[in-house]
């Protein structure tokens, strides 16, 4: 599968804005069965000063400086991505999830894709008792890890109210769990803290995932959404899968990585320090169209 | 008075060893510092207890006294987390508690600890190079990556740079167990403190026991800080670098010793705010541009050193410095990330990392300790968790252990319980270790000596020839006479620590031979903070004055109530108007004139009295204390004192003047300091700028206040009086007080060292000596203000002096604070910004 996606995000401000440093993650990666052809970021008014890194994640990193007055930001993604994930394993045949963690534990890699690097509390994901006790009602012993994991995320689906109105980017978690809903990113945390808990390495992912409009309808312009979810390490054989709390699904050709970290923190699209915009507004549109 | 302590007889001296040692047993189960298991007293304790037995009680305490007033006067202080009062900032500070017994150790004995510890130093940097590098140990299985991973403080942005992780200041805290044998306890890689109180520790003993240290033959500290000094300056790419000494700020606990080492060591003490980023380098704002920074010892957590890449929730350091890391733009010590090997969970893996990375066996054992996230090990832990101590493997890891380690046999069982539970789900929150007895040494109460636990931290600088391990070091005494290393708290005494040498030890201090240096006049930059702190400094201090002036000129009044001149009441009245207006005293009705002097003199919560300018004067002081003499310091903790008003008593106007005129007294010793003993760099020019305008701003406002032309003679005698000019005045005029010369004697004489023309012209020539940014020969706005001041102030006359006049005087003063303030100080080009949020 083939998908051209533009992400363009506007920043309007109250007043003009002297000076800005921010650092971007729009720019989607490489990895398991996902090759980006094209990729490029337009910024507008042009930066002083940019910086094209890949950080330590293996996630590309832009970092920017605007130095002129500016009344708007403008951040245009374009990329092209081919999509080839092998399927997924038969989740009964996993490895049982404490052979899981016990081999997580004693991983002698700390490469970038190491799950050793996804095994302890990250800055977002605190440890939450109540959620592990969530968590671990999925858990029973010796279950296969991806049979199990992937009824946490169907109870999560069922159980939780997606509502963007309910919660923002700095909801904490334990919050958003006691209430029950959220967005992605919450669904996303809220299934990592629990599967940590457990001893379980779980990274969070950022990314885009394909809509198919309703049938008969066109689908409208810029109308899809970036997206977030979870990837579990199944064990050396199986390595890492995504799972969409959001969406109750084993994550296949429908889902574009951005940036893999190990919470939302690790990966915000876009993150840094404007001086003084009084109000800002903020306008998104994604588009996600498959080529072939 | 020592030639006489040393007079006593045989017999006294007998007597006074054995009431010292009347008290002191031992502890059951523990090694004693002090004295063997038969009770007889160590030999190499054995001058120092000569030396105490010689002294009196009195010639004793006499010698306290001085280690006491030293660690006083030099503000050596550690800051109380909570500890806050609104009106005084310095709340918080405690006076180190220095215990007046040092530890001795032997020559021989500390060479083990020496190379221990420089060992254990190589050892941990070599680990940190390597898990910040190829990672090769981990690959070979002699360290899970879970024990990296584990800690929030191990960098990932900084995986693959020399400088992430590097290692030049490490300290290790000891324990010595039962069996005599030194065991660590644990590491200290991120930011070690302690270094700068063992300094001090060691300059208050000296004051104390100056004899002891020649006859002892102790081992010297400096030698130790030339070399983590000569590391330092060797890491940096330019001959002469600049190193800047990164603090968290005055809140931080241990402000002090940073802000001490920074001038013992010459550095420059900087916060996040002092630095920017241009053209992905690090530099400083100074008072003469941007200047950059070459080295950068760091006191705050590698984490907290970037919001942009890593805790974006920090104030405290510079966005973009991990970027300048990356690019090898700033050095920085210990490099970002060096947290990461102080995890516990980490002791368990290093005998065998010493082995394959140093090929040799540990000089100094850890504590014993099990790192629950291995299965053989968590069972263990859970078969003998009764007699472990349990603690977090990480920083903050691991539910239910706040204060970083319990023993686990003390909790109540269904406590107990409920951690076996944790331990077995996720034990790569928890170690295991096994308890450790600490030794004991004497502390001296009440007349006795008394046995209590020590652990000692040993600090090992990296230097051009290699590890260099202080010979000395930082020794903490608990209060509790329970030698378990995991009871020891905060709150305790500090001990200097000795280590005797066969012969005469080398002579190092950190001045370089002469040959060597090159001669230099004016040393280093201003930061524009210190800059800033500097002017502020020199203004609170003559607002002080001028309240205790005010004061001491109404009180004297009231006291002398023979003398009635005629208007006397109206003048009263104006004194006191004034202290209400400036904000000095309560105003209304109902307030007499006496409870407003008092007011004025001790009243923090008024907060132009002299007690509140005195305390905000201190206040910038601490945050510049790296600057300041310690008899300058001492002099602001003198006025604050004076000025503190017992509250059980009401002091009676006689001794409230008393305490005013001695204020006054001490407020001109500072200035006579600051004339006599300061460089006449940068720093001097803002404090003497800052005193400058606030004086001249003052001056106008009596002047405005008690020359009407209806004033009667007697307010303008109060107007000498308030601007030390009566012995002038008499000297000049045969006749009483009259308006036009007291106004031009006040207002415009450029002789008279207290008139406004005399402020106005040496505010023009300090800044005229400042340094300017501007290369097209224009002038800058300060200047620009200050000349047209003095034009105008030149050319004034008395006769047309009236209260619109010399209140655009006061105006233009103003107006070159202000101007001072915008070209100099931290200039806000990139001020706290609100943050930008992404879209999830």
């Amino acid at each position: 599968m083939i998908y051209n996606v533009r992400h363009v995000t506007t920043y309007a401000y109250g007043r003009p804005v002297p000076f800005a440093r921010c650092i971007l993650r729009l720019l989607p990666r490489d990895g398991i069965g996902q090759i980006v052809h094209k990729r490029d970021l337009v910024i507008t008014p042009r930066p002083a000063e940019r910086i094209d890194a890949v950080c330590f994640f293996g996630n590309h990193v832009t970092t920017a400086t605007i130095a002129k007055p500016h009344k708007e930001l403008r951040l245009d993604m374009r990329a092209r991505v081919e999509i080839n994930r092998p399927a997924a394993p038969f989740p009964g045949l996993t490895r049982a999830w404490e052979e899981v963690g016990a081999l997580a534990l004693s991983s002698s890699s700390l490469a970038p894709d190491s799950p050793a690097h996804h095994l302890y509390p990250s800055r977002l994901v605190p440890p939450v008792a109540e959620v592990v006790d969530y968590a671990r009602k999925s858990f029973t012993p010796r279950r296969p890890v991806l049979e199990a994991a992937s009824e946490l995320m169907a109870r999560i689906r069922k159980e939780f109210t997606y509502d963007p109105e309910a919660t923002e980017v700095s909801t904490p978690l334990a919050e958003a769990f006691s209430e029950r809903h959220g967005v992605c990113q919450d669904f996303a945390h809220i299934m990592i803290a629990g599967l940590r808990g457990l001893g379980l390495p779980a990274a969070y992912v950022s990314g885009y995932i394909r809509t198919i409009p309703p049938p008969g309808q066109q689908r409208l312009e810029g109308s899809d959404a970036s997206h977030a979810w979870v990837s579990l390490w199944c064990g050396p054989e199986t390595g890492w899968i995504g799972l969409d709390p959001t969406n109750d699904l084993v994550v296949a050709d429908d889902h574009i990585v951005t940036a893999i970290g190990r919470d939302y923190a690790d990966v915000a699209p876009l993150d840094g320090v404007v001086i003084g915009p009084g109000s800002q507004r903020v306008g998104v549109a994604v588009d996600v169209i498959p080529v072939t | 008075m020592a030639a006489q302590g040393r007079t006593s007889s045989t017999r006294v001296k007998t007597e006074r060893r054995s009431a010292l040692l009347a008290e002191y047993r031992p502890l059951p189960g523990a090694f004693d510092e002090f004295m063997a298991a038969d009770g007889k007293v160590r030999p190499h304790w054995e001058p120092f207890l000569a030396e105490w037995s010689a002294l009196s009680h009195d010639e004793l305490h006499h010698r306290f006294g001085l280690a006491d007033r030293h660690v006083r006067d030099t503000g050596v202080s550690y800051r109380v987390h909570g500890d806050h009062d609104e009106h005084d900032p310095l709340a918080g500070e405690r006076s180190w508690p220095l215990n007046h017994v040092p530890l001795v150790l032997t020559g021989a004995e500390w060479q083990t600890i020496a190379s221990g510890v420089a060992q254990r130093a190589q050892l941990l940097a070599s680990v940190l190079d390597d898990v910040y590098g190829p990672g090769e140990s981990i690959a070979k299985g002699l360290l899970p990556a879970a024990v990296i991973t584990g800690s929030p403080d191990y960098l990932r942005p900084l995986h693959g740079s020399t400088n992430g992780g590097s290692l030049q200041l490490y300290a290790a805290d000891l324990g010595r167990g039962p069996d005599g044998r030194w065991w660590v306890l644990g590491d200290r890689t991120q930011a070690p403190s302690g270094a700068g109180y063992a300094l001090e520790n060691r300059l208050a003993l000296t004051r104390a026991f100056p004899d002891l240290f020649r006859t002892m033959n102790i081992e010297r500290l400096a030698s130790f800080f030339q070399g983590f000094r000569a590391g330092l300056v060797a890491s940096a790419r330019r001959i002469e670098p600049r190193i800047c000494l990164l603090t968290p700020g005055p809140l931080n606990e241990s402000y002090f010793e940073q802000a001490y080492l920074a001038r013992y060591l010459g550095f420059l003490l900087v916060e996040g705010g002092d630095l920017l980023m241009r053209d992905g380098r690090v530099h400083v704002r100074t008072i003469a541009g941007l200047k950059r920074a070459d080295v950068i010892w760091r006191r705050i957590d590698g984490d907290f050193a970037d919001p942009l890449e890593l805790n974006a929730a920090s104030a405290l350091g510079v966005a973009g410095l991990v970027h300048a890391v990356r690019r090898g733009n700033v050095h920085i010590a210990n490099g970002l990330g060096s947290g990461a090997v102080e995890a516990r969970a980490l002791m368990s893996f290093l005998p065998v990392l010493a082995r394959q990375l140093l090929g040799e066996e540990l000089i100094l054992p850890n504590v014993a300790t099990w790192w629950c996230g291995q299965p053989r090990e968590r069972d263990l832990v859970l078969d003998r968790l009764d007699e472990m101590t349990i603690a977090s493997a990480f920083r903050a890891s691991g539910e239910g252990l706040d204060s970083g380690s319990i023993l686990a046999g003390e909790l109540p069982s269904d406590q107990r319980e409920a951690l076996r539970a944790r331990i077995a789900a996720r034990g790569q929150d928890y170690v295991g270790q096994e308890v450790v007895r600490l030794s004991t040494m004497p502390v001296f109460q009440n007349g006795r000596l008394h046995p209590r636990p020590v652990t000692l931290r040993v600090f090992a600088a990296a230097t051009p020839e290699g590890w260099r391990v202080m010979p000395g070091g930082f020794c903490r005494i608990s209060e509790q006479p329970d030698a378990r290393a995991v009871t020891m708290r905060s709150g305790v005494r500090s001990s200097d620590v000795w280590v005797t040498s066969e012969g005469p030890v080398e002579q190092v201090t950190l001045l370089p031979s002469a040959d060597r240096v090159a001669i230099k006049r004016i040393i280093g930059v201003l930061p524009s903070r210190a800059a800033d702190n500097l002017f502020w400094m020199g203004r609170y201090l003559e607002r002080t004055e001028a309240t205790l002036r005010l004061v001491r000129a109404l009180l004297g009044r009231l006291i002398d109530a023979e003398d009635a001149s005629p208007g006397r009441a109206d003048t009263l009245r104006r004194l006191a108007n004034l202290l209400v207006a400036w904000g000095a005293a309560p105003g209304g009705k109902g307030q007499k004139p006496n409870g407003q002097a008092l007011a004025a003199l001790h009243d923090a919560n008024q907060y132009g009295s002299a007690l509140a300018s005195i305390r905000e004067a201190r206040r910038t002081a601490s945050v510049i204390r790296e600057r300041l003499s310690v008899d300058a310091w001492r002099l602001f903790g003198d006025l604050q004192r004076q000025l503190t008003l017992d509250a059980r008593h009401m002091r009676s106007e006689g001794e409230a003047f008393e305490v005013a005129d001695r204020a006054l007294k001490t407020l001109a010793a500072f200035s006579g300091l600051s004339q006599e003993n300061m460089v006449r760099g940068a720093g001097w020019r803002f404090l003497d700028i800052g005193r400058r305008i606030e004086r001249g701003i003052a001056t106008c406002r009596v002047a405005r206040h008690f020359s009407e032309t209806d004033a009667p003679s007697d307010s303008l005698d109060a107007l000498l009086d308030l601007t030390d000019s009566q012995i002038t005045y008499r000297s000049r005029y045969l006749l009483g007080p009259a308006l036009q010369p007291v106004l031009d004697l006040v207002m415009l004489d450029p002789y008279n060292p207290r008139s406004v023309a005399f402020q106005i012209e040496r505010l023009d020539a300090e800044i005229a000596a400042l340094p300017t940014l501007n290369e097209d020969g224009m002038l800058e706005a300060p200047r620009r203000l200050a000349l047209k001041l003095a034009a105008e102030c030149r050319t004034a006359e008395a006769g047309r002096l009236d209260k619109t006049s010399i209140l655009l005087f006061e105006q233009l003063l103003m107006g070159v604070s202000s101007a001072v303030a915008d070209r100099y100080f931290l200039q806000n080009d990139e001020p706290e910004g609100s943050r930008l949020t992404g879209i999830a």
